[in-house]
């Protein structure tokens, strides 16, 4: 077993042509070419409406669209070749419309990693923890950057059944370095690289809590931490809410993973991310108030 | 000797605090405690639990459920004393139930592995029920996780037949149906009682049973049963005096 490699010092975020400070919160918006995901339910299933919302979300302040094109939930069989066909010309689409936005594939297949990098993909979203060991070396072939997530191990498109650990936020790190590490080492770029716990993936609503409350257990490491919170299970279950009604705890939650030093977060909302972004950066004074002048006239 | 069997499922959320502020399972909570209530009231010399695991193997009788692996808080230990040795979570649920019902007495910890045949849960059964004295058996198992479009493993249309044919055996009090599931359909369905149930249809062969059916039913997606046998007779010998 070789050691852990090492951060890029200082904190760099790349990805794409754009450089990211460490203290500079990242907003990638979510926008799925699915007709079955949990959240928007096929809104952005049409083409069409897929570009209206990159357009919107662009508007809004999102950093990086996140593209994906198979639900996360298990359901109907997508083949690579369909998730190509979902998510390719689409990848290709937004690249000519935004030569500079970065782009992401959330995807876990290296064939079609192969192929949303050629059409413009900077960063591939590995939300299953590495199930297919032939993705980051897609990313290091094309200079793409990578998300390392955990997933407990679980198979793609499965759900927890009775997940226990004997801590798991060891196991979340134990994970997501082991996984950077290698990536580092066959030739992705260290300064885009990114690890994320990846909350309810192989994990119960107990221990996306946890996970939450040590996020900066994972910010220590150095590595830039991502969080996709956004209208999940973990909500749901601590608020007693539908998938509609998750937005206030999930703004909490991002304010909590935002103080504790997260750098990119995965949302459905961008403007109310952006603003609770903006205050967790106000209040730890790093960037000013848009406008003081009460009491100060 | 068997003179009673309880069986239970084995789903974390048995655990009343994992699952938060609402009970959720409070029928199924009761189903279990009155059965294994009644395995108490039996008033046998030993329970032996039974549930599966990686390994066939036995665990320490003070071994317990490590609750905080599934998100709740470890219990203090009694006196100081160092937390005991984690057992996995169907045995450890036996063993949660049995202090839930403030049973003190012996108890045995067995877990049964997935990967073993019918053949041999038939023998570690009737292992068990060689035993000498008065053994009453915990069995946790559970059926198919497979049971709908919102469960853990997702729908697998065989489910429901699956667990109707387990369910039937079990109604009929003729456990001996059990022996005959197939461990391959059992894995594909997510079936972890498979193993734990032939133990039962093991160390209960050649006896005549009162069965008391508690409760059946799949809130979530995997079926539950629970179920309280009374051994009223080894069909060689007559009745046995209570």
């Amino acid at each position: 077993m070789e050691g852990l490699a090492a951060p890029p010092p200082g904190g760099a975020l790349r990805l794409g042509e754009r450089s990211f400070g460490p203290r500079q919160r990242v907003i990638m918006a979510i926008v799925n070419r699915t007709p079955d995901s949990f959240y928007d339910r096929g809104a952005t299933w049409h083409e069409a409406a897929a570009m209206e919302r990159v357009h919107a979300v662009v508007a809004e302040g999102a950093d990086i669209v996140d593209i994906g094109g198979v639900a996360a939930a298990p359901g109907a069989q997508v083949d690579i070749a369909e998730e190509i066909r979902r998510t390719v010309p689409f990848v290709a689409a937004v690249r000519d419309a935004y030569p500079d936005l970065v782009i992401s594939a959330d995807t876990w297949r290296h064939e079609v990693a192969r192929e949303v990098c050629a059409a413009g993909a900077d960063l591939l979203n590995d939300t299953w923890g590495g199930w297919d060991r032939r993705l980051a070396g897609v990313a290091a072939e094309h200079g793409a950057g990578l998300v390392c997530a955990h997933a407990g191990g679980l198979a793609p498109r499965t759900r927890p059944f009775r997940v226990a650990y004997d801590d798991v936020l060891a196991d979340v790190l134990h994970r997501t370095l082991a996984q950077a590490s290698r990536a580092a080492r066959i030739g992705v770029d260290p300064s885009r690289i990114l690890i994320d716990p990846a909350h309810d993936f192989g994990k119960n609503t107990w221990h996306s809590l946890e996970v939450t409350r040590r996020l900066d257990e994972m910010v220590a490491t150095g590595w830039p931490v991502l969080v996709s919170l956004s209208n999940k299970d973990f909500i749901g279950e601590t608020l007693g809410v539908p998938p509609e009604g998750r937005l206030t705890g999930t703004l909490a939650a991002t304010a909590i993973c935002a103080w504790q030093g997260a750098r990119v977060f995965r949302v459905h909302q961008v403007t109310e991310t952006r603003e609770v972004l903006a205050t967790v950066s106000a209040i730890r004074g790093e960037v000013p108030p848009a406008r003081a002048v009460r009491g100060l006239a | 000797m068997i003179i009673a069997a309880a069986l239970c499922p084995s789903p974390p959320l048995l655990v009343r605090e994992l699952t938060g502020a609402d009970p959720v399972v409070a029928d199924l909570r009761d189903a279990c405690a009155a059965a294994v209530a009644a395995l108490v009231a039996a008033r046998p010399d030993v329970i032996v639990v039974v549930g599966p695991g990686p390994d066939t193997t036995e665990w320490p009788a003070d071994g317990r459920l490590n609750i905080a692996a599934f998100g709740g808080r470890p219990a203090p230990p009694a006196g100081g004393a160092p937390l005991p040795k984690p057992v996995p979570l169907a045995v450890g649920l036996g063993g949660y139930l049995l202090d839930q019902a403030a049973y003190t007495g012996p108890r045995r910890l067995h877990s049964v592995s997935e990967d073993d045949q019918p053949a041999d849960c038939l023998r570690l059964g009737k292992e068990i029920g060689d035993t000498a004295g008065r053994i009453g058996l915990l069995v946790m198992a559970d059926g198919s996780a497979r049971r709908g479009l919102r469960a853990p493993g997702h729908y697998d249309e065989r489910a429901e037949a699956f667990d109707a044919g387990v369910e039937r055996a079990l109604r009929a009090g003729d456990l001996r149906r059990l022996a005959a599931i197939d461990p391959v359909l059992a894995r594909e369905l997510l079936a972890t009682g498979r193993p734990a149930w032939q133990v039962l249809a093991g160390a209960t062969r050649g006896t005549k049973l009162r069965k008391d059916v508690m409760y059946t039913g799949d809130p979530f997606g995997v079926m539950y049963v629970v179920r309280f046998f009374y051994v009223l007779s080894e069909l060689r010998d007559p009745l046995i005096p209570g």
